[in-house]
């Protein structure tokens, strides 16, 4: 009998255990600890950063920045992208406003189907036309932003008499605003469509094996025309938000947050290579993009390097959660 | 079979809640033999033993020893009489060397005037790891030797504290023996047993039939917690043992699938067979026989330019492999890395992949009825993975196949095509994966199998299809018997 092979002596339990590689730390522990060493930072460089309305800020921009990017996250979560989040924010903050004046509640249902119309044309074009998704959004947000300035050159102000009806985001119920309730209700709404229906959880498989969930017989047509219509969806709810906050529709509006949308994500630890990641990820990373752009306002960090800042932790994001053994080449 | 026999085990009953493990087993073990117990997985074997070393009490029966009742209340009590057994993931102290580990516990026998004689012990340690053939120094950490060695510690304890009690013929039980060993420990570990069994009776539990076959004295055949039959391993036969383990294995008559004229251009023409239910179908060529693109039709993953595939009286629509999931039709695809796995996401939710709609309540799916279901088939396929939430990339390739496999089982397919299923996986799942598939086989799915070997296919199979260069050219019968020799179907295939 070979008795003398030292490393072979491998039990049973060992066997179970197999291949279990190298452990990855879950990249939404990144994004919480970056988080606490951030509102750390700022408190020591300005006391007034923890101040009530202070937070409030960070707030409410955490709260338009986690809208978009639910949407954007979808989209990201199928091994995609939506660059036209911002062309279709900037569109429907005119036409909301435009239509507020015109048929004035209805200028909410209107603008909702326009950014599901979108977000489905958005699909099509991949599912369908099988155009990539970085190109074919990068084409329709082009459209959409054009469409946005032929419509109003200049930002337009909302109607006086329709003030009564932007209370809908603007006003607050128990001390709360509005804007952070109606967040909630959005956030709790993609929760529960990614955890606990089915073409929710198929964002999940088509992302993660595209291949293995058509060989599986998931719709994936439907699932991703689906991931693509919440884009569509959040954008939408997101540049009402905004729009109802300044009273006025702006044809620039949506032009920051293709970049930052994509950040939220990103920095919340969901993978650029899709299937992992979720709502909790992205309620995160929003709030990590808030407190980072208003803590460097706070302590007076050079406007200009701000960019560079954000810029980098974006990279360094993707490059703790990004998925190599599922791409053979980066490009 | 001299004599009466050191223990009697009359029939034993034993159920747990909602399972009835052994129902009226009966068991008797005779001077110096190896019994060889075998039987499916949930047989009742595992029960059996436990009741044999006092782990388990029977509900009802009797165990006698040389023709005195007994009970046995605790593994302790087993060993006093003689009985004890070596586990399949061993029960040794890793850090403690061969020779503590020999004596663990009753060290009190080598003591002399209060001390314990570290002498006496190496050199008992020394006699008795020459008897089971250990050529290792006495003082070596477990940790550091091989399965095999370790192996042979635990016999060589059992057979020392046999002798310790007094116990003139000690049994020893040892549960899959030789899964962890190469082929030449195998063979040491069973010229070992011949030896010992001068002195002791040994029973061997394995499901490598031919081992059994060719290494015991008798065969014991237990299903479904009943004694099926007892056979003297010098006329038994693997085929005929596996048929009294499995029972029953004939193909009903409905035909699950039929394909008719099914053609692709440059690829394969005008093929035309059907499969029944609990029928395995091998198709077996040469690469570019067509064999794959057939099967790549009968999936929806292709599509044929003519001919149909009909599947439970329901015409299939020619490229679309949702339609076929749809109507009961499961592929174990040959890269399942690539094609049968989410490696990124958790063993139940693969499993479950094709079970969401069955697992919603009010609507939306349940998380406990999700786990719920991931468990059941985690424990059914025999998946071997920490919990239901690991990641399947961190599973080896067997129980990554075996994930493939609980997918579709779970989905209760009719219908499964299976793509060289045993690639890759070493060889204890390999014999897993066997088993699942014949088990689907006896559930009444319908299977058209494409295997690595010939000599797989032609074991699995009930009957073959042979292609050549894009057409049927020939049909064997493979019944459980009467399997055709490979000689006979190469001569098909080229």
């Amino acid at each position: 009998m070979d008795a003398h092979r030292p490393r072979n002596a491998v039990g049973g339990q060992e066997r179970t255990r197999a291949r279990t590689g190298r452990v990855r730390v879950p990249a939404i522990l990144y994004a919480v600890g970056l988080l606490v060493v951030l509102v750390l930072l700022f408190t020591l460089g300005n006391g007034n950063f923890l101040s009530l309305y202070n937070l409030n800020t960070i707030a409410s921009y955490g709260a338009i920045l986690l809208v978009v990017g639910l949407g954007q996250m979808c989209t990201i979560l199928i091994g995609g992208i939506d660059l036209s989040v911002g062309g279709l924010m900037s569109l429907i903050s005119v036409v909301f406003v435009v239509s507020l004046k015109m048929i004035g509640f209805w200028a909410f249902p209107l603008c909702i189907a326009i950014g599901i119309a979108f977000g489905y044309l958005n699909g099509n074009i991949l599912t369908r036309i099988r155009i990539p998704s970085f190109i074919a959004t990068l084409g329709t947000g082009g459209i959409m932003t054009s469409l946005a300035l032929l419509a109003s050159p200049l930002p337009v102000d909302a109607p006086a008499a329709r003030y009564g009806m932007l209370e809908i985001v603007n006003g607050s119920l128990f001390k709360i605003g509005n804007l952070l309730l109606l967040t909630l209700i959005i956030f709790v709404a993609f929760y529960v469509i990614l955890r606990f229906t089915v073409i929710g959880k198929s964002i999940f498989y088509v992302g993660s094996n595209i291949k293995m969930s058509w060989m599986s017989g998931i719709d994936i047509v439907k699932t991703r025309n689906f991931a693509y219509i919440l884009s569509g969806v959040g954008a939408t709810l997101a540049a009402i938000f905004l729009s109802c906050g300044q009273y006025g529709g702006d044809p620039a509006l949506g032009r920051v947050y293709v970049l930052n949308s994509i950040a939220a994500v990103v920095v919340g630890g969901t993978a650029m290579t899709g299937g992992t990641g979720g709502p909790i990820n992205t309620l995160i990373g929003a709030f990590v993009l808030s407190t980072m752009e208003n803590g460097m306002n706070v302590v007076g960090v050079n406007a200009y390097f701000q960019q560079s800042i954000l810029g980098a932790v974006i990279v360094i994001s993707v490059f703790l959660t990004f998925d190599r053994s599922k791409v053979s080449m980066v490009k | 079979m001299i004599g009466d026999a050191v223990i009697a085990l009359h029939a034993i009953n034993k159920s747990y809640p909602g399972v009835v493990a052994l129902d009226g087993v009966d068991f008797s073990i005779y001077e110096k033999e190896i019994v060889g117990l075998v039987g499916e997985n949930g047989a009742g074997k595992s029960t059996l033993m436990k009741i044999l070393i006092g782990l388990v009490q029977p509900d009802k029966g009797n165990i006698t020893l040389r023709g005195r009742p007994v009970i046995l209340r605790d593994p302790v009590d087993a060993v006093r009489y003689g009985i004890g057994m070596v586990f399949q993931d061993g029960t040794l102290v890793p850090n403690l060397s061969i020779r503590e580990n020999l004596f663990l516990c009753h060290e009190i026998a080598f003591q002399k005037l209060g001390f314990l004689s570290a002498r006496a012990m190496r050199e008992t340690a020394r006699e008795l790891l020459a008897r089971v053939k250990v050529e290792v120094d006495v003082d070596t950490r477990i940790a550091e030797v091989t399965p095999a060695v370790r192996q042979m510690v635990e016999i060589a304890r059992l057979l020392w504290l046999s002798r310790l009690y007094g116990q003139q013929n000690p049994i020893l039980i040892l549960d899959e023996p030789t899964t962890v060993l190469t082929e030449g420990e195998r063979e040491t570990l069973f010229s070992i047993l011949q030896s010992i069994k001068r002195e002791a009776s040994i029973i061997l539990i394995s499901h490598r039939l031919q081992e059994i076959v060719e290494n015991s004295d008798r065969i014991v055949i237990l299903k479904d917690g009943r004694n099926v039959t007892e056979v003297p391993s010098a006329s038994a036969r693997v085929e005929d043992i596996e048929q009294h383990m499995v029972g029953q294995r004939e193909p009903g008559h409905t035909e699950v699938l039929q394909v008719e004229k099914l053609a692709l251009r440059r690829a394969f023409e005008q093929i035309s067979f059907c499969v029944r239910e609990g029928e395995i179908v091998s198709l077996v060529g040469l690469v570019g026989s067509g064999k794959e693109e057939v099967c790549h039709c009968l999936n929806g993953l292709g599509r044929a330019d003519a001919g149909t595939v009909v599947l439970g009286g329901k015409r299939l629509t020619p490229g679309s492999p949702s339609d076929a999931v749809a109507s009961g039709e499961g592929h174990i695809p040959i890269d399942r890395r690539s094609e049968g796995l989410a490696l990124g996401m958790t063993v139940a939710e693969n499993v479950n992949l094709l079970v969401l709609n069955r697992l919603r309540s009010a609507g939306l799916v349940s998380p406990a009825q999700e786990k719920r279901n991931a468990l059941r088939w985690i424990e059914e396929c025999r998946i071997k993975t920490p919990s239901a939430a690991t990641l399947c990339a961190n599973l080896s390739g067997g129980n990554q196949q075996k994930t493939v496999i609980a997918k579709w089982l779970s989905s209760r397919v009719k219908l499964l095509v299976l793509d060289h299923p045993t690639r890759g996986v070493d060889v204890g799942a390999k014999d897993d994966i066997y088993k699942l598939i014949r088990k689907l086989a006896r559930d009444g799915i319908g299977m058209v199998i494409m295997c690595d070997t010939l000599e797989e296919d032609i074991g699995l199979c009930n009957r073959m299809l042979v292609m050549k260069d894009g057409r049927l050219v020939g049909e064997v019968p493979c019944p459980p018997r009467k399997k055709p020799s490979p000689r006979d179907i190469i001569s098909l295939i080229v």
